[in-house]
């Protein structure tokens, strides 16, 4: 049976979401007017507490997929699923140990204002290009989402709700800047945790499950009607090949992410970003553990309940489910809720988009701008960012979260291996970086189902889409060539002029704390041997049948 | 020497940590495990609470390290500026 799910009372979700979206205009407003500063519009002047920026965080990562998408792909592949996504969580705490606080004690407003000083302008304009895409691909994910929730659940048309939201987004986080994404994205976070466990705990109450009270866990009490209504439910389906590409796609893919390393450099020291990994860590477990709880009581409300929900209204489960068990009020909270997930994630991204163009490209190019033009250009990027993804969403393509996943794997593959090998090898130089860049990143293309349709290394649409197969060749790939290309042209005498080898060393000393100069650190020829042989064997792997 | 060993061996065994804690489900794709845990079946509810508590805890680890590890190499930049003041590195 088709139906049309829509709130019967479409004025009461307006209502709601207008007055998160002025308390949101509000906070922004009062958090940004001491802006002056590039550095204030980009990293909260690095003046963010451990549990604000613990919550802006997991407000920056979780974006309305928690709301639409996940729970659609846990209707649609189960565990396989859930497995995969668990280990997002890893995101911000391997940022945090692997290179954020070198880059916060760098002073570093992006994850490419690093690649500039490390491997110079050629480098830098690479990587901010492809983290341009990376960041609009997620940012239109975001806007897609956006125009739909309006459009199936209050009844506004796409395009207008795209348009006018969009705008009204775009418009709040242009005035907000950084600090008042932060402080907007940690209300948010509140907002989507409660938004998403409260109205779970009626649902299962409804239902039936004893452990209501506690739903990101207490639920095995529906485990054996679920276990004879769909016994394949907990089957993992897949080989441990497929689970072991999720390593270099999505956690390794995570480490390029600008707008979540961009987090990292606001913390007010070192210590405080430390504290708010912790933070990060306890509250997005909370809230992903309910989220593979709501997918699974979808999955067990559509196979013993009776709820029917077509694959075309898969992405909505969460807000069916509201709908179905809970008050219309309720309903109208969680779109509040899924709405702020959006917003969260959205902000992030376009303050990177600006922190790119004007920091990463602009003042590349022109080093001698003022400060006040400089600023200026950095809110008319994030505005033409929005602006950009809001265009692009007119014709919005397929799959949501899976184009997200996707550019999970793109930062991976672009800019990840430089950040990480830049940070911690001094022989990593710009020719490398260049090859590691521009090859990985065309080849993790190339193989990807979007460009060349029969160029795919498994042919299973889901595991191809969401970039788990070509980014466990092309990740690999691009860490040897970062490896090997700079290993070799540092030897050859007549590219030594070519090279600023004696800033690259004081520069990742400096990074990791260190006052003096010593030879042996971070200079380890056997641990970038090691790296280039796991990397080779992980590439051959990847183009083995996947028997899928 | 000791405070740059330590660093370097931190990131490397508390990377390798959290890729572990937070990808059980690829080791039980390995190892599959027919038993049932608080009711769930052990492949699904461990690696949701590794992946929950275990990165949790082991974020207060990474932590507590990283800070002291930061001590140490500041308190080695003091010995050094006391030592070799005079010196160029």
């Amino acid at each position: 049976m088709e139906q049309n799910w829509q709130l019967d009372n479409p004025i009461l979700g307006l209502v709601v979401v207008g007055a998160t979206f002025v308390l949101f205009y509000i906070v922004g407003f009062i958090s940004n007017r001491q802006s002056k500063s590039a550095k204030e519009l980009y990293v909260g002047g690095s003046n963010v507490g451990a549990i604000t920026n613990g919550l802006a965080m997991a407000a920056t990562y979780m974006s309305l997929a928690t709301f639409l998408g996940i729970t659609a792909l846990i209707l649609q592949l189960q565990v396989p699923f859930i497995m995969l996504w668990i280990q997002l969580i890893l995101a911000i705490p391997l940022i945090t140990i692997i290179y954020g606080t070198s880059l916060r004690r760098m002073g570093a407003f992006s994850p490419t204002h690093f690649i500039r000083d490390r491997y110079g302008t050629t480098a830098s304009i690479i990587a901010a290009l492809f983290m341009i895409l990376v960041s609009i691909m997620y940012a239109l994910g975001q806007m897609i989402g956006i125009a739909i929730t309006f459009e199936t659940l209050l009844g506004i048309p796409y395009i207008t709700g795209l348009f006018i939201f969009g705008i009204l987004i775009v418009g709040y986080i242009t005035i907000g800047g950084m600090a008042g994404a932060t402080n907007n994205a940690a209300i948010q976070m509140v907002i989507i945790a409660l938004m998403f466990i409260v109205p779970l705990a009626a649902i299962m109450k409804a239902i039936g499950a004893s452990g209501w009270y506690f739903p990101p866990l207490l639920y095995s009490d529906m485990v054996p009607a679920m276990m004879d209504a769909l016994p394949t439910f907990f089957d993992y389906q897949f080989s441990p090949k497929w689970y072991f590409s999720i390593i270099p796609a999505l956690t390794i893919g995570a480490l390029g992410l600008p707008h979540l390393a961009m987090r990292v450099y606001t913390a007010s020291s070192l210590k405080s970003a430390r504290s708010a990994m912790v933070w990060f860590a306890f509250i997005l477990g909370l809230v992903f553990s309910a989220t593979y709880a709501m997918g699974f009581v979808g999955v067990f409300a559509t196979t013993t309940q009776g709820v029917t929900i077509s694959d075309a209204d898969a992405d909505k489960l969460t807000i069916i489910l509201n709908m179905v068990y809970n008050p219309e009020w309720v309903t109208a909270l969680v779109i509040a809720g899924a709405i702020s997930a959006g917003l969260s994630t959205l902000s992030g991204n376009l303050l990177a988009i600006g922190a790119l163009i004007s920091q990463d490209i602009i003042s590349t190019l022109k080093p001698n701008i003022s400060q006040r033009l400089n600023l200026r250009i950095g809110f008319i990027a994030i505005f033409a960012g929005g602006i950009a993804s809001i265009l692009l969403a007119i014709n919005p393509p397929a799959f949501l979260v899976v184009s997200i996943l996707w550019a999970f794997g793109l930062a991976g593959v672009t800019n990840a291996p430089l950040i990480i090998v830049g940070v911690w090898w001094k022989e990593a130089n710009k020719f490398g970086a260049i090859a590691a860049s521009v090859v990985g990143g065309a080849l993790y293309i190339i193989v990807s189902p979007f460009v060349f349709p029969s160029i795919v290394l498994t042919g299973h649409g889901v595991t191809d889409g969401m970039g788990l197969s070509g980014a466990m060749l092309a990740v690999p790939v691009s860490f040897i060539l970062l490896i090997v290309v700079s290993y070799i042209t540092n030897r050859i005498p007549a590219l030594s002029g070519k090279l600023t080898k004696q800033a690259d060393i004081e520069l990742i000393e400096r990074i990791h704390g260190w006052k003096d100069i010593k030879a042996y650190r971070y200079n380890s020829t056997l641990g970038a041997g090691i790296t280039v042989v796991v990397s080779a064997a992980v590439a051959i792997w990847a183009l083995m049948p996947w028997g899928m | 020497m000791k405070a740059y060993k330590k660093e370097v061996q931190f990131t490397i065994w508390m990377t390798a940590a959290f890729i572990l804690v937070g990808n059980v489900g690829l080791i039980f794709s390995i190892f599959p495990v027919d038993a049932m845990l608080f009711g769930f079946p052990v492949m699904y509810i461990v690696p949701i609470l590794m992946g929950w508590f275990g990165v949790f805890l082991l974020t207060l680890v990474a932590g507590k390290i990283g800070n002291r590890i930061d001590d140490e190499i500041e308190r080695e930049n003091d010995a050094l500026g006391h030592a070799d003041e005079a010196k160029e590195v």
